[in-house]
């Protein structure tokens, strides 16, 4: 370990960027230049250590490493950079990824120009107070336009073209300015090393022998190794396992001191007692104030994960209870249903949060998980004066009577698309019960559009309309706006009278009538012949609006010439009894769990 | 399986002799793609490269094993019951020489006892090189003939690829008859691709007309037996060919669940209008001329059986030979050094609840049906509630369960609740 760098050389910083602006690479670059990681040992994309970021190029948990360089003045720096996740629907990592920082280089691709996320980032890092250094990326590519896209970024942001570097990260030109300009241009942190100890902790992860380790910018006071530790907004205490440094791996060192960037193994067994946004100080000697901005992550999609196989539900309890350790921003809480059986009604940040979720569950855990159709919270206005309540499940919708109101929660969204593609993306919005706000140039040929819309269309599939209706060119982001009244429905499915809670939906009235039909169709085909007619209904309260029948079986019966080989036969009635035995039984119905699952996966549209 | 509801004592397995033999004789002259039974044909089955002789040579030697193992357990002919039926299934047993059947009858006489009038079936093909001489087969000691027609649809029986024609059937018939066979039986398929309630009406007002003694309808059942895991080397069946495999696939787009339980309904009324009785799932008889050698399997009662892939009971195992033709002839022709062997194959141990299983899928199938104590049918009450709702059993006054005409038609829904 060198000498102790004096908190006047420190910098910390954040690169933000949109997704395949070059983010990874450039940080790959910074780890190269400045010796953090043997070249022979480097591996593409080193931040992003988790098999998903690498396939999906996107950074979900903020990683942090410490980097040290030798200025032009001689002086080495260390420079903590805190790496943020790329999608919207992690703003709140990303915010305080960002509270962590003085400074962000804000990457931008000099072929794609300004997208929506950039747009998001860069106004959240200035909320911050951040010192931005803008960069153009990917010069090298003949289609790249600097001059455009300067131009974009003095429209849409006000960076004046004189601030932007210029580089490639790919080929690593521009890259060492770009170290000295975070030098010159990221103000060093501040914070007095005598003060009581406050600590912002900007990410976790858990281990299972040092228990939950979390990611700390020290702001204030001195953090010694086996120092007693609180945790101020949950009251959790701990003694400190270990103190460490990112280089990237996690290196122990005797002391973190105000300005610097580090990891505290805390021996905690739930990382709900250590949350991204809580302040870390010392029980000796405790500051009377929690670092601002503090709050429980606020899920905005909610959904029921079950397991395939019931009898994988302890293993699916066991897997949510330790990938909560590692991301404390979703909720979950024991649910059942008839059709899936026992599972967890989950919330999460946004749908790739789910997606995400759902497939670290899968992948880390080795299990086999079903999805129900996510939703959006609900305000329900109950009748006569009983108040309101929050409904995220469309099966715990309460009977027509007692409703007086439903709302739904509303986004602004803003789409950075090519001018060309402004027609399609009104008929997509309006028909999502969207409305058009209003429409800015970036530049002669890319425009920046908002609309407001409910949540709940969002959610559906209209990322991928976007992207499909564009040819990939727009990009959009969101955020909420309030709640709103809406004259929405629930949409049941009946199969021989008994509702499958699974399938019910809440919807728009004037699109019950047609998704109901879609959905018994689809189900129709998906229920096999039973010893009776089955009929299968779509129902709004009391209103059947959708019916299709499955009619009844007529043959299952051995009539072949078998001779004496009743071994044969049994074996195939033991596989019927077998088949039998899987059935998930709606009223008098068996139904196999495929079924179910075949409902839940194909997209309504 | 086990199914602790009904009765243990019912059918706790009890070793005993067999009542019933099954010789399987696998030569054809060709080879139908819907056919899953142990069949080798052309070269192997007729012409200089036959291998008949040297079958006939292993088969007489497997009833002799057989038979020793029997005497050993059991006590020597005359000592222990005599046969109440022989069946010589194919295959079509039909292309033997009826020298050669004459000698196995005689064989089986001698080495197991046949009961005075013992019923002794032979399947025979209509095929006029194929059907065999009728007059000799009743001097050899047939007492029962097994024709399979399969259909009087001159298209449908193309496209099974069957060798004969509407005539020949009628030949057979004639044949037997005058020969003084005094059973004679006839086979038909259903739900045939390419067949119609029209076609299916015709071919059974046909097959009445012959005025046949026993009728059986089987549903044409184009299974996969690799899938099933029963074609390995000590498997009771052979590997599908892919040219029979492809002909099933194709096939099997051209089957109709409801019009083949529609095809059943029509069969089941026109044969009790003409004097058939219903009697089991597939067949149907003149009074006095339900299959004795059928009926033991359906009865659970004990048989030896003989021949690639034939399948034996005794009470408390099931055993079964392996299909392939060259093992078999391997294991039973004996050689300067080794004397002959049984056949290679497989055996599975019947526990207890698997024979109350077994017995409970096997009686329901029969017009006899299932006769349980009123407590055990309380016990079946819940599992059967389903089925007994949908009209698929009928309860006697005396307990008795048996299947509704719909019913046999969806009798695995009533199993698959009972095993």
């Amino acid at each position: 370990m060198a000498e102790r760098i004096p908190q006047e050389r420190l910098r910390n910083f954040s690169i933000i960027a949109h997704i395949d602006h070059g983010k990874s690479t450039l940080a790959d670059r910074l780890l190269e230049l400045t010796h953090a990681i043997d070249p022979r040992q480097m591996t593409s994309q080193v931040l992003d250590s988790m098999d998903l970021e690498r396939e999906k190029g996107i950074t979900i948990k903020a990683r942090a490493v410490r980097l040290e360089h030798t200025a032009h003045d001689g002086l080495t720096y260390g420079l903590n950079l805190i790496d943020t996740p790329g999608h919207v629907d992690f703003s709140y990592e990303v915010s305080h990824s960002l509270q962590a920082c003085e400074g962000a280089i804000l990457v931008v691709d000099a072929a794609q120009g300004v997208e929506a996320q950039t747009l998001a980032n860069v106004h959240l890092a200035l909320r911050e107070g951040l010192t931005i250094i803008p960069v153009l990326n990917k010069i090298d590519l003949p289609s790249a336009e600097p001059e455009l896209v300067m131009d974009e970024l003095e429209t849409a942001l006000a960076i004046p073209r004189e601030e932007v570097l210029l580089l490639s990260a790919k080929e690593g030109t521009g890259v060492p300015e770009l170290l000295e300009a975070i030098v010159d241009r990221v103000p060093p942190p501040k914070g007095d090393p005598g003060a009581p100890l406050r600590a912002l902790v900007f990410d976790s992860h858990y281990d299972p022998y040092k228990g939950v380790v979390v990611y700390v910018r020290l702001e204030e006071g001195t953090l010694h190794a086996h120092d007693l530790i609180r945790l101020m907004a949950s009251g959790a205490e701990a003694e400190l396992l270990e103190l460490g440094v990112f280089r990237p791996q996690l290196v122990p060192v005797p002391l973190l001191r105000a300005g610097e960037v580090g990891y505290v193994a805390t021996g905690l067994k739930n990382v709900r007692e250590a949350q991204v946004g809580d302040t870390v100080t010392s029980v000796a000697r405790p500051a009377t104030q929690p670092l601002p901005g503090y709050q429980v992550a606020k899920s905005l999609v909610f959904a029921g994960i079950y397991p395939i196989s019931g009898e994988d539900y302890p293993l699916l309890r066991d897997a949510i209870e330790k990938l909560h350790l590692n991301d404390a921003s979703f909720t979950y809480e024991p649910e059942s249903s008839i059709a899936l059986g026992f599972g967890f009604r989950c919330g999460f940040l946004g749908l790739l949060h789910m997606e995400i979720v759902q497939e670290r569950l899968e992948r880390e855990f080795s299990l086999e998980l079903i999805a129900s159709a996510p939703s959006v919270d609900y305000e329900v206005l109950l009748t006569n004066a009983r108040g309101t309540i929050h409904v995220d499940n469309p099966s715990k919708l309460p009977p027509v009577s007692d409703i007086e109101e439903i709302r739904e929660p509303w986004v602004r969204l803003s789409v950075v698309t090519p001018a060309a593609y402004i027609g399609a993306l009104m008929e997509l919005s309006t028909n999502r019960r969207g409305t058009f706000v209003d429409l800015e140039y970036l530049d002669p040929t890319r425009v920046l559009m908002r609309f407001e819309l409910p949540l709940a269309e969002l959610i559906v599939d209209y990322y991928d309309q976007l992207k499909t209706r564009t040819a990939g060119y727009a990009s959009m982001d969101y955020e909420e706006i309030g709640y709103r009244p809406a004259n929405l429905v629930r949409l049941d499915v009946l199969v021989a009278g008994e509702p499958v809670d699974a399938l019910s939906i809440i919807v728009h009235r004037e699109n019950a009538a047609a998704l109901g039909r879609t959905l018994v169709a689809r189900l129709r085909q998906l229920i096999p012949r039973q010893l009776f007619e089955v009929p299968i209904q779509a129902a709004v309260g009391a209103n059947v609006i959708a019916r299709e029948t499955v009619r009844a079986l007529r043959k299952n019966v051995l009539a072949k010439c078998y001779g004496g080989d009743i071994t044969r036969k049994r074996k195939l009635l033991e596989k019927q009894r077998e088949g039998k035995r899987r059935m998930k039984r709606v009223g008098s119905v068996e139904i196999p769990q495929e079924a179910f699952l075949a409902m839940l996966r194909t997209d309504e549209s | 399986m086990s199914s602790p509801e009904t009765e243990p004592t019912e059918a706790s397995p009890v070793e005993a002799p067999p009542v019933a033999l099954y010789v399987h004789v696998p030569f054809c002259v060709s080879q139908c793609p819907y056919c899953d039974f142990v069949v080798v044909a052309g070269r192997e089955a007729r012409g200089p490269t036959n291998r008949i002789d040297a079958f006939t040579a292993a088969l007489e030697t497997e009833l002799r094993l057989r038979a020793d193992a029997l005497d050993a357990r059991w006590g020597m002919p005359g000592s222990r019951p005599a046969l109440a039926s022989v069946y010589f299934g194919g295959g079509t047993p039909s292309l033997l020489p009826v020298a050669t059947v004459a000698g196995l009858i005689d064989l089986i006489r001698d080495r197991f006892g046949l009961a005075g009038g013992a019923e002794v079936t032979l399947e025979a093909n209509p095929g006029p090189d194929e059907r065999g001489d009728p007059a000799a087969l009743r001097d050899a000691g047939v007492t029962r003939l097994s024709i399979g027609a399969q259909s009087f649809d001159p298209d449908e029986l193309r496209a099974l690829g069957r060798r004969h024609t509407r005539a020949d059937i009628a030949a057979t018939v004639t044949g037997a008859r005058s020969a003084g066979i005094p059973s004679v039986s006839l086979d038909l398929l259903y739900d045939i691709p390419g067949s119609s309630l029209r076609t299916w009406s015709r071919t059974v007002d046909a097959a009445l007309r012959l005025e046949p003694d026993h009728l059986s309808l089987y549903a044409l059942t184009l299974d996969d037996p690799d899938a099933e895991g029963l074609t390995g080397p000590t498997g009771d069946h052979l590997p599908l060919r892919p040219g029979a495999r492809r002909w099933r696939e194709k096939a099997r787009s051209g089957q109709d669940d409801d019009r083949a339980a529609a095809m059943y309904e029509i069969a089941d009324r026109r044969l009790a209008a003409a004097g058939y009785e219903w009697y089991e799932i597939s067949n149907w008889a003149r009074p006095g001329h339900q299959s004795r050698h059928n009926l033991a399997y359906w009865r659970r009662l004990p048989y030896e059986a003989v021949g690639p892939g034939a399948h034996a009971f005794d009470g408390a195992t099931r055993r079964w030979n392996a299909a392939r033709l060259d093992t078999y002839l391997a294991a039973l022709t004996p050689t300067e050094r080794a004397s002959p062997n049984p056949p290679p194959g497989g055996s599975e141990r019947i526990d207890s609840g698997t024979a109350i299983a077994e017995r409970a899928m096997l009686s329901l199938r029969t017009a006899e049906g299932l006769a349980l104590a009123p407590a055990a049918l309380a016990r079946l009450a819940t599992r059967l509630a389903a089925p007994v709702a949908a009209g698929l059993l009928d309860e006697a006054p005396n307990g008795r369960l048996t299947l509704t005409l719909r019913g046999r038609m969806l009798s695995n829904e009533v199993f698959a609740r009972l095993v």
